[in-house]
């Protein structure tokens, strides 16, 4: 490819034997286009991981495995498995004077794509078991490819099952009497469009509905102990039965003329819980040692309004039908910076080996909240106190093996 | 004024042209770039789905990702 750029003018049975060379090449690489132009099946890899979350007074660390390989030249498969343990306590708990938490959760998954023509069709179960919930999910898509390959379309829908129980003590042992549960479906539409030879661009909507019990059975509001009191008392929460909301996300990846990558994403999100959010993000790729090694870095910012029934502080345990202290519900932002780092370990031609690659992600999230104080500083007064804010340490680290 | 007159037609051709057919502006052979490393939407889908469950646990929006996820009552 390199070599053409510097042949000297006037040797046309050179010119055109590497023109075809560069024809023959790009055409190899057309084929191995495998997730930005769909019409082909996953890739075959494995990959085992080891992942930490740290932040907030809580820490979730475990493994997680995930498989992918054909049975079939049009029949793909895969597996997935991660367990995380989590411990610590969160502000909600220090607040309620509950105990630290030390809990496990465990997520399988299944899956399969069946290719048939420029149609992939896709199916998937998942189940997640944590001491105090359990969760199921079944997913299906199908995504074809139009345009001259130009534009992928997917539509996706899910169902899941959740079960909500309560822990009584210590022991983690389920109450028997506490047992909740809630309905999700979930429809989605991607896009993924050609826009020129450097440029894809990709849109994504998803609508979730969801009924049940959607709120914390742990979490509490607070609200003033008397008119003109500095302290405050709890009580549980109340959450509306049902909520739908609906997200959009538009993409874009360019290709660099040092074949690096740099990419753009905006994501808007509403609910009926009248919770407004954006999401823009802006990533780096850049290749080194000779596409042996990957670098990405990656820029968020993500900014929400509140929840209509939030409050920091209500005046009365009765103040509305509706009331809610959860954080996730409060006005908050959070932006994050992370390094990623691949490098390929081992190559080779074997029929069931072909490269293992070592990754190393790194994320470090600053979480700043505009109406959720910080309810364990002294000396305040109720509703006085400062807004809270944390900051997380997110690592991953994994081997990748290619078949 | 004739343009204006003719510009409900004009964009009639045009759509009816659409329908006729799109040829690809981007041929086949003009795809190395797009099938790099690089340019792939979500190179690793292990990371892709854990960082996509970090953040849904602990902002109020979700959804929209490109990765499947399920339910979760993490604190």
């Amino acid at each position: 490819m390199q070599l053409s750029k510097h042949r000297p003018m006037g040797d046309s049975a050179m010119s055109a034997r590497l023109s075809l060379g560069r024809l023959a090449a790009a055409l190899l690489a057309c084929s191995h286009a495998a997730t930005c132009l769909a019409g082909t099946l996953p890739e075959e890899r494995a990959d085992v991981m080891w992942k930490m979350y740290e932040g907030g007074g809580i820490r979730v660390h475990g493994p997680s495995v995930l498989v992918r390989k054909n049975v079939t030249d049009d029949v793909s498969v895969n597996a997935g498995y991660l367990v995380d343990q989590v411990s610590g306590a969160s502000i909600d708990m220090v607040v309620l004077g509950a105990s630290p938490l030390r809990e496990e959760r465990k997520q399988k998954s299944l899956g399969v794509d069946y290719l048939y023509g420029k149609t992939t069709y896709s199916a998937g179960v998942q189940s997640g078991t944590e001491n105090d919930y359990d969760s199921h999910t079944v997913n299906v898509s199908v995504s074809q490819d139009m345009f001259g390959d130009l534009t992928t379309v997917t539509l996706g829908v899910s169902k899941g099952w959740d079960s909500v129980y309560r822990v009584k003590d210590a022991s983690l042992a389920r109450d028997p009497a506490f047992h909740k549960r809630v309905d999700r479906r979930t429809w989605s539409l991607g896009i993924t469009q050609v826009l020129t030879r450097n440029l894809i661009a990709g849109y994504d909507q998803e609508v979730i509905t969801e009924s049940g019990y959607l709120q914390n059975p742990y979490r509490a509001i607070r609200y003033l102990a008397g008119a003109g009191s500095t302290l405050f008392l709890t009580s549980p929460e109340t959450f509306p039965g049902t909520r739908t909301s609906s997200a959009a996300a538009l993409k874009l990846k360019y290709f660099l003329p040092w074949r690096a990558s740099v990419s753009g994403q905006f994501r808007y999100f509403y609910d009926t819980w009248k919770i407004n959010a954006t999401t823009t993000e802006f990533g780096y790729s850049q290749p080194l040692r000779r596409e042996a090694m990957m670098a990405d870095l990656t820029y968020r910012h993500y900014k929400q309004g509140h929840a209509s029934f939030y409050s920091d502080l209500f005046s009365s345990p009765n103040q509305q039908n509706y009331m809610a202290r959860d954080r996730e519900l409060a006005a908050q932002s959070n932006d994050s910076v992370g390094l990623a780092v691949s490098f390929d370990l081992l190559k080779s031609n074997r029929r069931f080996f072909k490269k293992l690659q070592g990754s190393l992600h790194y994320d470090y999230i600053m979480y700043k909240f505009k109406d959720f104080r910080d309810a364990t500083q002294q000396g305040f007064g109720a509703g006085n106190e400062p807004l809270y804010h944390y900051n997380a340490n997110v690592a991953q680290g994994f081997l990748t093996v290619w078949f | 004024m004739i343009t204006l007159r003719l510009l409900p037609l004009m964009t009639a051709l045009l759509f009816a042209s659409g329908c006729a057919g799109v040829h690809p502006w981007v041929k086949p052979y003009e795809r190395e770039h797009l099938a790099a490393r690089v340019m792939k939407w979500e190179r690793d889908p292990i990371s892709s789905s854990y960082m996509s469950h970090v953040r849904e646990n602990r902002e109020g929006a979700r959804g929209a990702t490109g990765t499947t996820g399920g339910g979760c009552g993490c604190n």
